[in-house]
């Protein structure tokens, strides 16, 4: 009998046990479904949705660097891409440990007033949800509230922004496409523009000497009227603020800086040596940058004319169509003799004037240092770029702009392949002249010099600067936002939250 | 003779019946006190994952928007941001929403225009106003006067915002902490324990 009751009470043991393994089983499968869920959300989601951010911007990396090479080096820009519909793409670019891929299109939208592209560049980045298919998004904040499904957006079976919007975003071709595994996809919009050489009244990517001890640097807004001199010194003229943007930036360690600046003096951790120096604005000491060679732009589009191939004494341009910005009539020009004279004139419809768009592309040297030096005259309405290959040496006052916009008048020096050649330009005003003229250079590679004391107003963007004269430089604040792409920059950043 | 022999022996006396009601009353308690308590820090544990989650998710969500944001403000309290974000999507109401409704989430196509500051790029001639807030134990995302909870506990979820302005750029130092229930005692240290930080950087900056 005593058996009997031993095994009641071991039973009664073991139902204990049993309900005791019972109730910790189910705190820890409780315990471990949380974690599973925070495991989910934390190391699988929320790690594949940044990836994916990631993803995206290096495929917008990798479009901006073929957009940079529109510049720096246009026959392999978009090399390997599609180009269709106005707009290249690229195969999806597979990259890191978690597989994670991208895809670029990138589309010239827009082309600004000097022909300029830019570009919108869209990218899509993926990066796969590892583990199985759990839909263990962490919702609960409540009854009627939803959490991280609101934020996250993954795809398990097919990709919902082709199936709602069309793989372009554009509610074109929405189809089911199926997902090989769960994945997260984000996608961004940048937009790239060009920056344009002119932001500075004087920006000299080496060492600065100058200008005369009279000599000034000021600044006028175009859009709002004309140069006016005494604007710079009367506070209460609205326009006040525009006339002290004549910064000069120096990437040089030494600057010896004479007369006054009414705007901003930059150098590259130097050293300012002031002499009769005024500047209005700020000095600062840590703005470096660099300059990168000019090369000639992409000609393809332009409307390429044969002659003349030679400009001499009284050679005179008349294209027969007015042309635009980004596709103007271009002339090839091997020679411009010393005393050569160009003249522009304006294309005329019905006996009015348009709005003329002519680029010249000089293979050689402009002017030499003999004689009165060559010239050149641009009407109102034409627009001329010269791109030119060698030096440039003429007088100040054989560059006549009517117009009075700098920008109407653009010189591009194109920097030399061969490191040992120094390009140079050089303008003299003559002896006690004070002519002057309206115009911009872009010679990155060339040292430049001024001497006499001309009217100047525009823009110089050089290597080494040297004037010793009483120059009157007047920047138009205009001008930041002329001449040719010299780079790119991306100013906008959209994400798709689709 | 044996049933009585057998009921002597499996009787119990009134002193072992106490002593086993005071043992067994002793462990049931410990028990109860122990399953009460393992229940209690498991919601607690549990609780301190969940609202952690809801700290990365605040923070995701502000990058995400103050990445595209143009202009960024917080409050002088660092308890709210107010940013403008472009107005990419096509919504209801809007002029190309009405003329074509089939526009409705569609992208907008930007333009360009020249002003005193530079070149801007826009894709609406307005913007949209995001606003972040604290409302009880929620936090709030306001988009054009649409509210969403983003995240909810009752563990004090305090996100903190500031924006700084660069010359040349911006960004916002956000950081998000919160009580832990299991803290009885409330100390700074608690709370400050379960910070999280994040910065980001306004691509969209918008100057002048």
């Amino acid at each position: 009998m005593r058996i009997s009751g031993r095994s009641f009470e071991h039973g009664n043991v073991l139902l204990c046990v049993l309900c005791t393994i019972l109730v910790v089983s189910l705190i820890g499968g409780n315990v471990l479904l949380n974690c599973m869920t925070r495991y989910n959300v934390a190391s699988s989601q929320v790690r594949s949705w940044k990836e994916s951010l990631d993803a995206a911007e290096t495929g917008g990396d990798i479009a901006y660097a073929e957009v940079r090479k529109k510049i720096f080096d246009p026959t392999h820009a978009f090399s390997g891409w599609t180009y269709s519909g106005g707009a290249y793409t690229n195969s999806p670019v597979t990259y890191g440990q978690d597989n994670l891929s991208t895809t670029s299109r990138v589309d010239p939208f827009y082309y600004d007033g000097n022909g300029n592209a830019w570009y919108r560049i869209r990218t899509k980045g993926t990066a796969p949800v590892l583990g199985l298919k759990r839909v263990g998004m962490d919702d609960r904040m409540g009854p009627n509230t939803r959490g991280d499904s609101l934020l996250r957006k993954i795809d398990f079976n097919y990709d919902h922004f082709v199936a709602t919007y069309g793989p372009n975003g554009d509610g074109v071709g929405q189809t089911l496409l199926p997902v090989s595994q769960p994945q997260v996809s984000r996608r961004v919009e940048l937009i790239a523009a060009p920056v344009t050489p002119f932001e500075a009244a004087i920006k000299a990517g080496g060492t600065f000497y100058g200008l005369g001890s009279a000599a000034y640097v000021d600044s006028y807004r175009s859009a709002t009227g004309p140069y006016d001199p005494s604007v710079k010194t009367n506070p209460a003229d609205p326009r006040y603020a525009d006339s002290h943007a004549g910064t000069v930036e120096i990437n040089g360690s030494v600057a010896t800086i004479m007369g006054n600046i009414y705007g901003n003096l930059y150098t590259n951790g130097g050293t300012v040596t002031k002499k009769t120096t005024s500047i209005s604005g700020i000095i600062d000491n840590n703005v470096p940058f660099s300059l990168s060679p000019f090369i000639m732009p992409s000609t393809a589009g332009w409307n390429y004319i044969s002659s003349p191939a030679v400009i001499n004494p009284n050679t005179t341009i008349t294209p027969a169509a007015a042309g635009s910005a980004d596709k103007p009539n271009y002339y090839l020009v091997n020679s411009f003799v010393n005393n050569g004279s160009l003249t522009v004139n304006p294309y005329t419809a019905n006996g009015v004037p348009q709005e003329t768009y002519v680029a010249v592309h000089v293979t050689s040297d402009i002017g030499s240092s003999n004689g009165q030096g060559p010239s050149i005259t641009v009407p109102a309405h034409v627009h001329l770029d010269i791109y030119f290959d060698g030096n440039l040496q003429t007088k100040a006052e054989n560059i006549v702009n009517t117009s009075g916009y700098a920008s109407n008048l653009q010189f591009y020096a194109i920097s030399p392949t061969d490191p040992n050649i120094q390009q140079t330009v050089n303008l003299s005003s003559g002896s006690g002249s004070t002519a002057g003229f309206s115009a911009v250079f872009y010679t990155p590679s060339a040292n430049f010099t001024i001497t006499g004391a001309p009217d100047i107003t525009g823009a110089i963007v050089c290597k080494n600067f040297y004037t010793n004269g009483n120059i009157h430089w007047h920047y138009d604040r205009a001008l930041d936002g002329q001449g040719d792409a010299v780079d790119y920059r991306v100013i906008s950043y959209v994400e798709d939250i689709r | 003779m044996k049933i009585k022999s057998s009921q002597t022996v499996a009787g119990f006396t009134l002193s072992e019946m106490l002593v086993s009601l005071s043992l067994s009353s002793i462990v049931l308690a410990a028990a109860i006190t122990s399953g009460v308590t393992l229940q209690k820090s498991f919601a607690a544990v549990d609780n301190y994952f969940s609202t952690q989650m809801q700290q990365i998710r605040i923070i995701d969500y502000l990058n995400r928007d103050v990445k595209r944001g143009l202009v960024v403000t917080t409050s002088v309290d660092l308890q709210s941001v107010t940013m403008s974000v472009p107005k990419y999507i096509i919504q209801a109401g809007d002029p190309e929403a009405i003329a074509d409704p089939e526009a409705i989430g569609m992208a907008r196509t930007p333009t360009v225009a020249y002003t005193t500051s530079g070149w801007q790029v826009n894709y609406s001639p307005s913007t949209t106003t995001v606003v972040y807030s604290i409302s009880g134990n929620s936090i709030l995302r306001t988009e054009n006067g649409v509210i969403t909870t983003i995240a909810s506990s009752t563990d004090q979820l305090v996100p903190k915002s500031t924006d700084v302005e660069l010359a040349n750029t911006e960004y916002a130092n956000t950081s998000v902490t919160f009580m832990p229930i299991f803290s009885s005692s409330g100390s700074v240290a608690s709370r400050s324990g379960t910070s999280l930080y994040a910065t980001a950087y306004l691509r969209n900056k918008r100057r002048g």
